[in-house]
């Protein structure tokens, strides 16, 4: 066995709370890592995987079969930049009715003679192909939340053709909502006709633009619609980019304070060990190997707790994956190993790293100045500061706290970073939830509408009556009528909903971020997302099928929505595509004092079934879960670091604390000095920590809007008002505080003999 | 002198059939003691004797396994941690061989502290501690920190600041033991300086010099236990 190992090992045993420290520090913030990176590293990894492997369209462009042949097409996409073309395919929009479902959405059915080609080969999980008149073959996600039909369930189209299922298959590129054969898809009247290309250049947007303008070049007239890959992509990655941008901030925030906490610890070790260090020279260990003892003796810990924190950031990253990628039935997906693997080494250099500079103190200490240590005069601006507070009228034991920081003025600033970083995670959580909740809120017009209302016979037993009903009832203040009807945004196969309100739009309608609320027939108004994935602007029009007419609509407003694929409008607009409907869901607020209960009690008989609004949107609860987990790990992990300076100054103290006993210092008495002298450090990082925390605050969640194609109001980001800054203010003094107890605590009991004796 | 023969002035020490143990090794086996306002006591005896022991526990440093021990009235067995913090600070000094002031603090703010920890407001204690210095002659080293004091000085100050609460019990153990012969001397003059207007003092000490030259009664420990008691004419 190596001196240098056996005397690392050594002081490994010696220090075994430091290692404790070291090692639990170590091994949360790891975690983290472990599950910010990972996450990072496959937010697009599942989705590209699964479209190489189908050869998904990079573009998928939709034309008017009334303006271009499907020669012309052919020939427009030989240009050199096309790697692979599949189609033309025949598309008709056809409205599939059930006896269970009189209306159902309109489908996009493109007519292919089989599920394979060079693009957008598809995923046939159940049944078989359509082979024959009268069959077809529906869109479903295998590991989707819900399907839309079974194997040999009949369909009727309008025009009476019936089309029983045959299979399931899945298109990643979503070039259909359902197949049929080519033969068939002439029966359902197809109105256009689609084009599914790769590209050989397709990574940006750029390219996917320059690619889309020689493929169309001189077909712009007939050109309905397009969708590029990279907005799927986009879409799939969302959720896990929202967790991402705000676990990396958490992941930095973590390895910050490690890093910070294992200086502190080697250099406290370099410090209390001055003896050790000359010993160990005076023995014969050279400079180099009095550097490796002392780096060894925090490598060790350093490996363990980050060999644990990666087994668990594992384990922690699974179910976080699985719910970012559902949607592409990622079940089970989990942490590439290469992350793993550069973490678990990346970790324990950037500690070696950290423990380098104290460590080089170490080797640079001559043997006769560090076995004689402990005598050496102080001098410099921390000893006035104590002179000065020995003057104020300050109980002597908190004035004496005061002033222990700036003994170790360096090894203070390391404790106060890490309590800085540990209140900024701890401002930065406390606004996010705040900020999030405000937006679920509002996004739920929580307060705003209290109650909900349908007519009991379902979805399309609504009558004039309802209304009138609901405006007569005892206690309604506000309501709102509305009306879904299943629409198609010509040249893009989303399902979309045309949602009509009727009523008190301005009191319980959704929050306008830009623009204004539709008020004029074929005005409508959308959420962010739904303006970024098909490219629109506030102005833009649009073409819906709906019916079976098309009409035009045109943008004028963005409002705070989750429901992306609705389009909200106007009630006049119902004149447009649905002019006999009536409103088929009610959103009510109560006047002051109406027990909402009571209300909904008072409904009953009349027609209409009253239930509460919806909970709290799943994400947002996970993400609060997140945010409290991640903000408790990091405010141990600073409350480590103030415990672990405090042991430190405790230890290094025996003495004084000792002779201060026995001049009649109380118990009660050391335990405020040395939470005070804690305290001090926790008071000003809570100063610094907060502004940088709110400002964290603001960088972060804009960016979390920004991935999650949000429209975030900048009202929101406004969170911290006066009670909550003096709470996070306190946050600071409480990690601190409630590190130091436990060593204070201690040295409160020392014994005074056998610390004064023992020289 | 012996406990039998003990005249009629007040106890400032009582102890009664003191016995502390530390697991199976007898530091201190069933002492009794009496000293008097105004006595100078010495403790001799050989290394592991007991001597430091029964200093610690008449500070009220230690607590005895078992029997009494009574400092100016105060039983020390009855008093919990916070009480014996309270009776250190307001009746006893203590004086160390390594002197013990604080390294973070000049020689002025190392004597003010034992005052301001009883709630004395600093300038107080800061003008008695001055005065304290300049008794002792050490009044312009007032800033200096202790690293920077010689060994003298920094006993010199050790004392003042056992002093500013007026003590009822001045301790010192080996009050000269880290000090050279001159500077030794210089602090038995103050000790018997302090003694001899009225400061009761115990000291534990190998010095045979300091013991002759500041007590008036010598008590020699030899295995816990009191070997021989001398009663000395001081020069």
């Amino acid at each position: 066995m190596s001196a240098v190992w056996l005397a690392a090992r050594a002081a490994v045993r010696r220090r075994r709370l430091q290692t404790a420290v070291v090692g639990i520090v170590v091994g949360v913030c790891t975690t983290m890592t472990v599950v910010a990176v990972g996450l990072l590293a496959v937010s697009s990894g599942p989705f590209d995987r699964a479209y190489a492997q189908q050869r998904g369209a990079h573009l998928s462009v939709t034309y008017d079969r009334a303006k271009v042949t499907d020669a012309q097409l052919t020939s427009a996409a030989a240009w050199s930049g096309v790697e692979a073309v599949a189609g033309p395919f025949s598309q008709a929009t056809v409205e599939l009715g059930a006896a269970d479902r009189p209306r159902g959405m309109p489908l996009t059915v493109a007519g292919r003679a089989d599920p394979a080609g060079p693009v957008d080969r598809l995923n046939l999980w159940n049944g078989r192909w359509a082979t024959a008149p009268g069959e077809i073959v529906m869109n479903e996600n295998p590991a989707g939340p819900g399907f839309r039909a079974r194997i040999g369930d009949e369909f009727t189209t309008p025009d009476g053709v019936t089309l029983t299922v045959v299979g399931r298959a899945y298109s990643m590129s979503r070039s259909a909502d359902a197949w049929v054969t080519p033969g068939q898809i002439a029966a359902l009247n197809p109105s256009a006709t689609q084009l599914l290309y790769r590209f050989a250049e397709a990574g940006t947007t750029s390219a996917m633009r320059a690619g889309e303008a020689e493929v169309t070049r001189g077909l712009t007239g007939a050109r309905l619609g397009s969708t590029s890959y990279l907005v799927l992509r986009e879409e799939a990655a969302r959720e896990a980019a929202t967790y991402v941008t705000f676990l990396i901030a958490f992941g930095v925030l973590g390895l910050a304070v490690a890093i910070l906490i294992v200086g502190n610890v080697v250099s406290g070790a370099v410090v209390a060990g001055f003896r050790h260090i000359g010993v160990l020279k005076a023995l014969g260990f050279t400079p180099t190997q009095v550097l490796a003892v002392y780096l060894t003796m925090v490598s060790v810990p350093a490996v363990a707790g980050c060999a644990l924190g990666t087994a668990l950031g594992n384990v922690l990253a699974r179910p976080l994956l699985s719910q970012a990628f559902r949607n592409l039935g990622a079940e089970g997906i989990g942490v590439p190993l290469w992350v793993s693997v550069a973490v678990a080494l990346g970790v324990p250099l950037t500690v070696a790293l950290s423990a380098f500079v104290p460590a080089m103190r170490a080797r640079r200490l001559p043997a006769a100045e560090a076995i004689s240590a402990g005598s050496a005069p102080q001098s410099g601006g921390g000893l006035r500061v104590q002179r000065w507070l020995s003057g104020t009228r300050l109980p002597r034991a908190v004035s004496l706290g005061l002033g222990l920081p700036f003994a170790r003025p360096a090894r203070s600033a390391l404790t106060m970073a890490a309590v800085v970083l540990g209140v900024t995670s701890v401002t930065l959580a406390i606004g996010l939830a705040d900020s999030l909740t405000r937006y679920q809120r509002a996004e739920a017009r929580s307060g705003a509408v209290q109650v909900e209302a349908f007519p009991a016979g379902g979805p399309d037993a609504g009558s004039a009556g309802d209304e009138a009903l609901l405006r007569a009832a005892p206690g309604t203040r506000y309501l709102l009528g509305s009306l879904d009807l299943p629409v198609r945004q010509i040249g893009n196969t989303d399902q979309t909903m045309l949602r009509l309100y009727k009523g008190d739009t301005a009191a319980l309608g959704q929050r306008v971020l830009d623009g204004r609320w539709p008020s004029a027939v074929g005005e409508v108004a959308v959420a962010k997302r739904f303006l970024v994935q098909r490219g629109l602007s506030i102005g833009d029009s649009f073409a819906i099928e709906a019916g079976e007419g098309v009409t035009r609509v045109r943008v004028v407003g963005m409002v705070l929505f989750n429901e992306t694929e609705t389009i909200i409008a106007d009630w006049s607009t119902a004149a447009l595509v649905v002019p006999e409907a009536f409103p088929d869901r009610f959103e009510i607020q109560l006047t002051g004092g109406t027990d909402p209960r009571a209300y909904m009690d008072a409904l009953r008989g009349s027609g209409l079934m009253a239930v509460p609004p919806e909970g709290a949107e799943q994400f947002v609860v996970i993400v609060l879960v997140t945010v409290t987990l991640l903000t408790l790990m990091l405010a141990v992990v600073a409350a480590l670091g103030v415990f672990n300076t405090a042991v430190l100054s405790t230890r290094e103290r025996r003495r004084d604390l000792g002779m201060l006993k026995s001049i009649g210092m109380t118990p009660g008495q050391v335990v405020v000095m040395v939470v005070t002298s804690m305290a001090v450090l926790g008071a000003l990082g809570g100063l610094l920590g907060i502004p940088i925390g709110v400002a964290v605050h603001r960088v972060v969640l804009p960016a979390m809007a920004d991935a999650a194609q949000v429209g975030f109001p900048s009202a929101f980001l406004d969170v911290y008002e006066v009670p909550t800054l003096a709470l996070l203010a306190v946050a600071g003094v409480a990690i601190a505080a409630v590190g130091a107890l436990m060593p204070a605590r201690s040295a409160a009991r020392l014994t005074i003999a056998e610390v004064l004796h023992n020289e | 002198m012996t406990m039998s023969d003990e005249g009629n002035e007040p106890a400032v020490v009582q102890l009664s059939d003191v016995r502390k143990e530390y697991g199976d090794a007898v530091a201190l086996d069933g002492i009794s003691l009496r000293i008097r306002a105004g006595e100078a006591v010495a403790v001799m005896g050989p290394s592991g004797s007991g001597k430091s022991t029964l200093l610690n526990v008449i500070a009220g440093l230690d607590r005895p396994t078992s029997g009494s021990v009574v400092v100016h009235g105060d039983d020390l067995g009855r008093l919990d941690e916070k009480g014996l913090a309270l009776f250190r600070r307001r009746r006893i000094g203590m004086i160390f061989q390594f002197f013990n002031l604080i390294d973070d603090l000049p020689a002025l703010d190392n004597v003010a502290l034992a005052a301001q920890l009883a709630g004395v407001a600093a300038p107080h204690a800061r003008r008695r501690a001055l005065e304290l210095l300049d008794e002792l002659g050490v009044a312009g080293r007032r800033n200096t920190y202790p690293a920077q004091l010689s060994g003298g000085e920094r006993q010199r100050v050790a004392v003042a600041r056992a002093l500013m609460n007026r003590p009822a019990l001045l301790l010192a153990d080996e009050p000269t033991g880290a000090l050279d012969s001159r500077v030794g001397e210089q602090v038995m003059d103050l000790l018997l300086d302090l003694n001899q207007i009225g400061q009761t003092l115990l000291m534990v000490t190998h010095d045979e010099r300091l013991a002759t030259r500041c007590a008036s009664r010598v008590i020699e420990i030899v295995d816990g236990r009191v070997a021989r008691e001398r009663t000395l004419e001081r020069a």
